[in-house]
């Protein structure tokens, strides 16, 4: 992906930048927000981060000046003000995620990938297929190996959530956020836990597995 | 209040009491003393004219030559004639002046063998005057002091009304002898009506004084009490961590207004205080997010770089400690935006029931994963304001604390329920170890933890976290034993929401329009 990188801090927006690109991303810095707009308006980027900060010009009023263009790349927005309710206006501003400073990489990057990819035709699917696992949105039903496997509701958007991001990494914080609505960390392993039992339903009778772990980020749903 | 109120009236009642007293004294006794004194004065006097009547009468018997010249004063015929011309004397000084009423007189005499008696005391003040000459029980300075009445013939009225009187009875002497006895006395009628007046007055004035004195000290002490009142709010709500509070103040400058601003005074100061102590410690945690957010996406991405290398092992724990610091931060920093109270107008009218539905389901696998036995008892049809996410977090910090105390096997128990009064109960219980009662205040405060719990992984902020959800709803927080039934120690972790009262709710803010058909 192509991505815009708008963040004053210098030392953070380099370590971004070089995050993306060994994640085999292009990436682009933009210190201020005048210079961003104007580049992120001269080039087609697939993902903006966006920092709420900014000098010259606010992140949000960026973002609004942007949605007034019709311009639609995805946005992440990048802040300091972590409350919900910042979230929320931020959100509603018309970005597509939002991510509170602190925020370790690996979440950043996983956030990034998933907004970038929704901008593929492909995202308003009614069915999910990864390797031989294959999803019906609108019956509501799975199956693997054409064998059909009952899920729990909650099961279920849990990996309709891995499904729409097959290949990637979700991180756990993404999962509570996307398929619970909590906005904080547990400081317990309950979503492993729901993970492993996800996992005891769709892995456990095959060969191979497709729900992975990767090591101090989250999960992966790969063949 | 009432206290106060009769001990207002009894002052009020002394104090007129001793007014009047003063009056009273200073009208009536004054007057009477000096009418006592011109008494002893007249006695004197009639005294001295005694002696010139004596002197004169023997200087002329001794110049007709009835008696010789060098005739010693020792003699009776000495005596005899010197007491003669004395008792002439007083006799006649007593019959003028006595006549004329300005002063009553009765003088006693022994003349020879018969007994001489003048005055002008009539009545029984005629009798009362010789009993008291009878009595015989004069002072030191040779007199007493009597009281009686008498009848003024002159009088306007012309009646014979008995008139108070007030004498002094004493003695004419010739040498150490007494020759005769004497009661000089005074008119007190006047003055002794004025007294009378006062002393009737007393009774009304005094009950006057307490009905005054107890609705004055009523009024009084009812704006004492009110603003005594005051200053226990404002202790409640200074204790309640309200330290904008300040205490009203009327600039009056009396005693009360004084203790205000010097109460506002010491209160300014401790707020500061704790504001810059709050700051220092906030800001820390907020200075140091950025270098520690740096620190671990350095690590993380030099473990990524690293890729399978075993060193790579050790680099992504570092992370993770850096990551848990930063947790630690960010919670003294949620816990210091919610104590500053920012978020409450954000509350929303919320039915608890689907919210805890959630965090059950969420916590049910992990429960059973820990061998943990989780149950659920959640009542329908409640309300209340709430923060969904904030009410989340502080229950599911409460689920994951039992999670983490309650060894294996034990029971784990959410439920919401409406207390007798109309609030909304969410309680954790848990049949764990507890928390000793002398410590469940303190498990409440930043960074506290229990020695047992050390052990274990932690921050010590999900308590403080809770309390300060739990205020920013305005409910209460309580810990206390676990589950009745059984006898281990257990803890059960309320959160006791008021009543969400009709109006104050976001939607039902405004009175609907009537509808006009």
């Amino acid at each position: 992906m192509r991505i815009l990188v708008v963040e004053d801090d210098e030392v953070a927006a380099e370590y971004v930048r070089k995050g993306l690109m060994e994640a085999g991303h292009v990436v682009d810095l933009a210190p201020d927000g005048d210079l961003g707009l104007e580049m992120a308006k001269a080039a087609d980027y697939d993902a903006l981060i966006l920092d709420r900060m900014l000098p010259k010009r606010d992140g949000l009023e960026l973002l609004g000046d942007l949605r007034e263009d019709g311009d639609a790349t995805p946005v992440l927005i990048l802040s300091a003000l972590g409350e919900v309710d910042h979230k929320v206006e931020g959100l509603r501003a018309g970005g597509d995620d939002y991510l509170a400073k602190p925020y370790s990489f690996t979440e950043l990057l996983a956030r990034v990938e998933a907004i970038g990819r929704r901008s593929d035709p492909n995202a308003a699917v009614t069915k999910l297929k990864v390797g031989d696992l294959e999803m019906d949105l609108l019956a509501r039903t799975v199956r693997r190996a054409g064998q059909k496997i009952l899920l729990q509701p909650r099961e279920f958007r849990l990996l309709e959530c891995l499904m729409r991001n097959a290949g990637r990494v979700v991180t756990r914080t993404m999962l509570l956020e996307k398929v619970w609505d909590y906005h904080f960390d547990p400081q317990t392993n309950v979503i492993d836990v729901h993970i492993s039992r996800l996992r005891g339903k769709i892995d456990k009778e095959f060969d191979e597995p497709l729900l992975h772990t990767v090591r101090g980020a989250g999960y992966r749903l790969q063949v | 209040m009432f206290r106060l109120s009769l001990l207002g009236a009894t002052l009020t009642m002394v104090s007129v009491a001793a007014a009047l007293g003063l009056v009273y004294y200073s009208m009536i006794e004054a007057e009477l003393r000096r009418v006592e004194q011109s008494n002893i004065d007249e006695i004197a006097e009639l005294q001295n004219l005694y002696d010139e009547g004596g002197i004169s009468r023997v200087r002329a018997a001794k110049a007709a030559g009835i008696v010789p010249q060098n005739l010693s004063s020792n003699t009776s015929e000495f005596k005899q004639l010197y007491d003669r011309g004395g008792i002439t004397a007083v006799e006649r000084a007593v019959t003028v002046r006595g006549a004329s009423y300005e002063a009553l007189y009765f003088l006693q005499a022994r003349r020879q063998s018969q007994v001489l008696i003048r005055g002008n005391i009539l009545g029984q003040g005629d009798l009362l005057a010789s009993e008291a000459i009878a009595q015989d029980d004069l002072n030191n300075k040779g007199y007493s002091k009597i009281q009686f009445l008498y009848s003024d013939p002159n009088s306007d009225s012309g009646d014979f009304i008995d008139r108070r009187a007030r004498g002094i009875v004493g003695n004419l002497k010739l040498g150490e002898d007494n020759v005769a006895a004497i009661i000089v006395g005074r008119d007190v009628e006047a003055i002794s009506r004025t007294g009378d007046k006062i002393r009737s007055t007393l009774v009304p004035a005094l009950l006057l004084a307490a009905i005054l004195g107890l609705i004055s000290s009523w009024f009084v002490s009812r704006s004492f009490a009110a603003r005594v009142e005051a200053f226990n709010r404002l202790a409640t709500d200074v204790r309640a961590g309200n330290l904008d509070r300040r205490a009203p103040r009327n600039y009056s400058e009396d005693e009360m207004d004084l203790l205000a601003e010097h109460l506002n005074s010491m209160l300014d100061h401790i707020d500061r205080l704790m504001q810059a102590m709050r700051y220092a410690g906030d800001s820390i945690a907020h200075d140091l997010r950025s270098p520690l957010t740096r620190l671990r996406t350095r690590l993380e991405s030099a473990a990524v770089e690293l890729g399978d290398a075993p060193e790579a092992d050790v680099l992504f724990s570092a992370a993770e400690d850096a990551s848990e610091l930063l947790t630690t931060f960010d919670g003294v920093l949620r816990i210091a935006r919610l104590e500053a109270g920012e978020r409450r107008e954000l509350l929303q009218p919320t039915d608890p029931k689907p919210l805890l539905d959630d965090l059950a389901e969420l916590y049910e696998p992990a429960c059973e994963d820990a061998e943990l036995q989780f149950t659920a008892d959640i009542a329908k049809g409640t309300d209340i304001l709430a923060d969904r996410g904030l009410l989340s977090q502080a229950v599911s910090n409460l689920v994951e604390n039992a999670i983490k105390y309650t060894p294996k096997g034990g029971r784990i128990h959410l439920d919401l329920r409406k207390t007798r009064n109309g609030r909304i109960a969410i309680s954790v219980t848990d049949d764990g170890p507890g928390i000793p009662s002398l410590d469940r205040e303190r498990v409440k405060e930043r960074f506290v933890r229990l020695d047992k719990s050390r052990t274990l992984p932690g921050s010590g902020l999900g308590m403080a976290l809770v309390d300060a959800v739990a205020d920013l709803h305005r409910a209460e927080f309580i810990l206390e034993d676990g589950f009745d039934d059984r006898d281990t120690l257990g803890l059960k972790a309320s959160l006791i929401l008021p009543r969400r009262r009709p109006g104050l709710g976001v939607d039902e803010g405004k009175p609907k329009p009537v509808d006009k058909a």
